[in-house]
């Protein structure tokens, strides 16, 4: 707590807005960064390392797994494969189904006038607080006379019920800063409303957008509960699922268990750090436009 | 003003919505096909992890070719069984075989959910009474047990001989024995007082062993069993750590040598025999007094046939469950998991081929059914029973005032 | 080029929402292109949400048991659950152990996820590398996470007593979650561990869009470091802030995965939460009406969160 109060302050005391010349050699901020990341990093290493434990626990590990045992992983890349390749498809299309429908109703509330907007504001918290049990139950029965269990699009839809409540709320924040001026000297240009929305505000939004996208990502990602509900069989299995293959209510494989929750965000982090360079280069694309 | 009307009419209109378009379909369900043979069942069960979800998958097999139909087998994790079970329910998409945890199948025949196996004709005299206590509602059979587990007390056979100690028989010696093997950062004891309801089983071996009765927790026989519990822990004898672990903890603190002797169960034991250095042997749960009989709770699946509507279905469905009691498939399912045939015709022969499997056979044979007496009324005791044990443990509430104060809650 | 930057450097929090909208009046057909812009969300937000909300509160109306499920009779029993809810003897300690894991969990999250968002804005060497690799956490299913914390926190062997005691500062291991003075206080800073990616990653995103040109026009002012922190980084983050916290009360108030993962609600009921009683009473006792009495307690608590939060919202606005 005190490192943190500690830390608030100081990058802020020596603000880049004075120019490009640091006391501070940048690489020292590198090494701090480094150190952050590893103290909040450590419960995943210490998954690996329980990972290559040959008992899948670390009652009686030392730091360093030094005699790996990598039978969780062979278990896992064999097992998992698909059900990594239906996770990403998933998430995927949450991402993309929630922005679309996210993204022009959060400029509305952020920039039109309307009257309704705090109760539009209130009902979208709301929806956020019902347990997701109470809504995976009536999935499950409404699905069912649709059709839409085991598949995909039914999986998007259930997932974006984390994802699109939260885009709003998000983008809007960010959206709220837009000055209007913009958007009005577009349309006295001649745009449309629309064309004003897709050639101005989403431009401008990038970051806030791939920001709200990756929490898209992760909430689909993460999630377990309609993966359970809304499938029945084993043609569309999210990794979540598959990992409880290994959690038995009395047995469970633990080395298979991390081995597969190691390798699962694998292809994930790749694309974290795609969409992290995006805003990076949103950032100082902007800047120097 | 002008808002709260605003809310209702929103309410209103999103309430209508998907009504309507569930009610469209809601006829589709369930279309009666008797008459006509049936090919396929459907089968819902929570075997689904390895190795067991195989074990399970051969067992079936052979009985969907006894029977003649193919099946079309769905898993669910344990602990969301009957959340999945409560939905199908509701959607009348129940499996026409269903396999259910033994404490939930009275609660579930109670809803009428469930066919009575009688009016199918099928045979349940082999079956071990106390295996079928929890499988009887209001006198008809529900369900057939599936090969049945329980508890008992495993020792590190290495350990106990090193330090001189017999197996314990009796609570005190149970303690002595402990206190005796607890060394450095080895525990004498582990065992599970979680706040789940593993917590309230791995606890009624004691309270049943010592004459304890879950229909009223608030006797000396029960807090006698509590009470060994504080000793243990409070002498240092087992962990402090024992409020938060599982079973499954309990058996890595065993593997990994930091506990001497633990109460566990016998479908440990393929994750023990990946282990070999750990040499290990059972006996049953220690007696309190001498001339008691080690008293255990009745673990295991059974097998049941909902109501589908679909009489034709569900008179297969009873035949494939059947199946699964028959001789050969007890003895096949329980040689594979490690689990005892319910039908005491086969106890003799099954520790003949496993004799490792001696004590929990002579345990599941006097073993009770946890919703023997209760019904649907068990769920309320074990949670007074493992909140009570928590109370204790953590020094919350002595024991005399435990059971009142975990029921009160 | 410059119309975006231009713009840009009028600040943010106190937008110019005097806004276009407000005197003229715009043919229908504007508004009815305006209206279109929110109809596919408050479609979904209906089909998806409505249902389930009315399905909640009436719940928590009817004596709903394993029973109904199958034969759909769940009789009127008016207030009751919430009879049973108030008087029962785990709602105060519960209802105390919510604000607590809320307001901690919170609290932490809040000012470490800023902090590291505020480092991170610096650009230095692998700082966008360093940044998107804080959000690994958010990765790992939730049951994988907790079960590692579990492992960590073992009062025994793990790691984190044994490397408290190695550098000297306890000298017996500290009971994480096998004592009920201490579990709750594990129980959040997991929850802040949890939270702080989400905190840094959208405070972040805040914080860049900023414009330099203010900094730069306050340092001609003589405003830096701190003074320019308040005057520039806190006014302008305001709306994201703001939110944040709002989802953060949102989100933490109903965790569930996290506690039953580490210590379902124990030992001896210390870490009982509402969301933990709703869940326990729901999922355990099959008591379904009590268990949507507790979920409505807590829709009722974000609720009030909720409109401080348009309160303060508006009051932005209208400034």
């Amino acid at each position: 707590m005190t490192t943190a109060a500690a830390i608030k302050l100081r990058p802020e005391s020596h603000k880049k807005a004075t120019g490009s010349r640091q006391p501070v050699h940048p690489g020292l901020f590198t090494a701090l960064g480094v150190v952050f990341l590893a103290i909040m990093l450590f419960p995943i290493y210490w998954m690996v390392n329980a990972s290559l434990q040959p008992s899948g626990n670390t009652l009686t590990a030392g730091l360093f797994p030094t005699n790996p045992h990598f039978g969780g992983y062979e278990t896992a890349i064999s097992q998992q494969g698909r059900n990594l390749v239906t996770s990403l498809i998933v998430s995927v299309g949450t991402v993309l189904f929630s922005l679309a429908i996210a993204a022009p109703a959060a400029y509305a509330l952020a920039q039109f006038r309307f009257r309704w907007i705090n109760v539009a504001l209130l009902v979208i918290l709301v929806s956020q607080m019902i347990p997701g049990i109470v809504i995976a139950n009536a999935l499950y029965a409404a699905y069912n006379d649709l059709g839409l269990l085991n598949s995909i699009p039914g999986l998007i839809l259930a997932d974006a019920t984390h994802a699109i409540p939260f885009a709003i709320l998000i983008l809007r924040a960010f959206m709220i800063g837009i000055p209007p001026s913009i958007v009005e000297a577009a349309r006295v240009d001649g745009a449309g409303l629309v064309r004003a929305f897709f050639s101005i505000v989403v431009p401008i939004s990038r970051n806030s957008l791939i920001t709200a996208g990756l929490f898209s990502f992760l909430f689909s990602w993460s999630d377990f509960l309609f993966a359970l509900t809304l499938t029945t069989t084993q043609d569309v299995r999210p990794v979540t699922l598959g990992i409880y293959q290994y959690l038995g209510s009395e047995v469970s494989n633990w080395s298979a268990v991390m081995a597969t929750a190691v390798l699962s965000s694998l292809p994930a982090i790749v694309l974290l750090l795609i969409a992290q360079k995006y805003i990076a280069a949103g950032a100082t694309g902007g800047a120097v436009k | 003003m002008n808002t709260r009307k605003k809310i209702t009419a929103v309410l209103a209109m999103a309430a209508v919505v998907p009504l309507t378009f569930t009610a469209c379909g809601s006829g589709g369900g369930g279309g009666a096909t008797s008459g006509e043979d049936v090919k396929t069942l459907t089968v819902l069960d929570s075997y689904n992890n390895e190795p067991d979800k195989s074990i399970l998958q051969a067992a079936i097999d052979k009985c969907a070719a006894q029977v003649g139909v193919t099946i079309e087998r769905t898993t669910v994790p344990g602990k969301d069984r009957m959340q999945t079970v409560l939905q199908r329910s509701s959607s009348r998409t129940l499996p026409d075989v269903l396999m259910l945890d033994n404490p939930e199948v009275k609660d579930v025949a109670a809803t009428g959910a469930l066919a009575p196996l009688g009016g199918y004709g099928v045979d349940t005299a082999p079956f071990a009474g106390n295996s079928l206590d929890a499988v009887t509602h209001e006198g008809e059979i529900y369900g057939l047990p599936l090969p049945a587990d329980t508890l008992g007390l495993f020792y590190n056979a290495d350990l106990l001989a090193a330090a001189g100690v017999e197996p314990p028989k009796t609570w005190d010696e149970l303690k002595a024995a402990a206190a005796k093997l607890t060394v450095g950062d080895q525990y004498g004891l582990a065992f599970s007082a979680a706040a789940t309801y593993e917590g309230a089983w791995q606890f009624l071996p004691f309270m049943w062993t010592n004459g304890g009765d879950e229909t009223k927790l608030d006797t000396p026989e029960v807090k006698e069993a509590l009470q060994l519990y504080v000793d243990l822990v409070n002498s240092g004898s087992a962990s402090r750590s024992v409020v938060n672990w599982t079973q499954a903890d309990v058996k890595d603190q065993f593997l990994a040598g930091k506990a001497a002797m633990m109460i566990n169960g016998p479908w440990q034991i393929p994750a023990l025999a990946q282990a070999p250095q750990v040499k290990w042997d059972t006996v049953q749960i220690p007696v309190n007094k001498p001339g008691q009989t080690p008293t255990a709770p009745l673990g295991g699946m059974v097998w049941t046939v909902p109501m589908t509507g679909d009489e034709a279905k569900q008179k297969k469905a009873a035949e494939f469950v059947e199946c699964t009691g028959s001789e050969d498939s007890q003895m096949a399912l329980g040689k594979a998991r490690h689990t005892v045939p319910v039908r005491a015709d086969l106890h003799e022969a099954y520790v003949k081929e496993l004799p490792t499997m001696e004590a929990f056979t002579e345990q599941v044979e006097n073993a009770k059914a946890r919703t023997g007496k209760l019904g649907a009324e068990w769920p309320k005791a074990g949670t007074t029973i493992y909140t009570a044990v928590q109370l204790a443990l953590t020094g919350q509430a002595s024991v005399e005032d435990a059971f009142s104060r975990a029921s009160a809650g | 080029m410059p119309t975006i930057q231009r713009s840009a450097l009028q600040p943010i929090a106190v937008p110019q929402t005097r806004n276009t909208l407000s005197a003229r009046k715009r043919f229908s057909q504007e508004n009815l292109m305006k209206i279109l812009f929110v109809v596919p969300a408050g479609l979904y937000i209906a089909l998806f949400f409505g249902y389930p909300v009315v399905k909640n509160i009436t719940m928590s109306l009817q004596e709903y048991t394993t029973r109904t499920f199958f034969t759909g009779e769940a009789p009127w029993v008016g207030f009751e659950n919430y009879v049973t809810v108030f008087s029962s003897n785990l709602f105060s300690p519960a209802l105390l152990n919510t604000a607590l894991f809320t307001i901690g969990s919170i609290a932490g999250q809040f000012a470490i996820g800023l902090a590291l968002a505020s480092f991170f804005k610096r650009r230095f060497p692998l700082s966008n590398f360093l940044r998107s690799m804080l959000l690994l956490p958010w990765l790992l299913p939730l049951i994988v996470g907790s079960a590692t914390w579990r492992s960590i926190l073992d009062q025994d062997s793990g790691i984190l007593n044994r490397f408290l005691e190695a550098i000297g500062v306890i000298q017996d291991p500290v009971p994480w979650l096998t004592s009920p003075a201490v579990a709750l206080t594990a129980v959040v800073l997991v929850n802040i561990w949890v939270g702080i990616p989400f905190n840094v990653t959208i405070l972040y995103g805040g914080l860049q869009d900023i414009p330099d040109e203010l900094y730069e026009a306050a340092a001609l002012d003589g405003a830096t470091g701190w003074k320019a922190f308040r005057h520039i980084t806190w006014p302008n983050l305001q709306p994201v802030v703001s939110v944040v916290l709002v989802l953060g009360v949102v989100y933490t108030i109903k965790v569930l995965d996290i506690i039953l993962g580490l210590t379902n609600g124990g030992p001896a009921n210390a870490t009982q939460t509402l969301a933990v009683r709703s869940y326990q009473e729901s999922f355990i006792d099959f008591e379904f009406g009590v268990g949507a009495a507790y979920s409505n307690v807590l829709i009722l608590i974000s609720l009030l969160f909720a409109i401080i939060y348009l309160r303060a919202n508006r009051r932005a606005v209208d400034e």
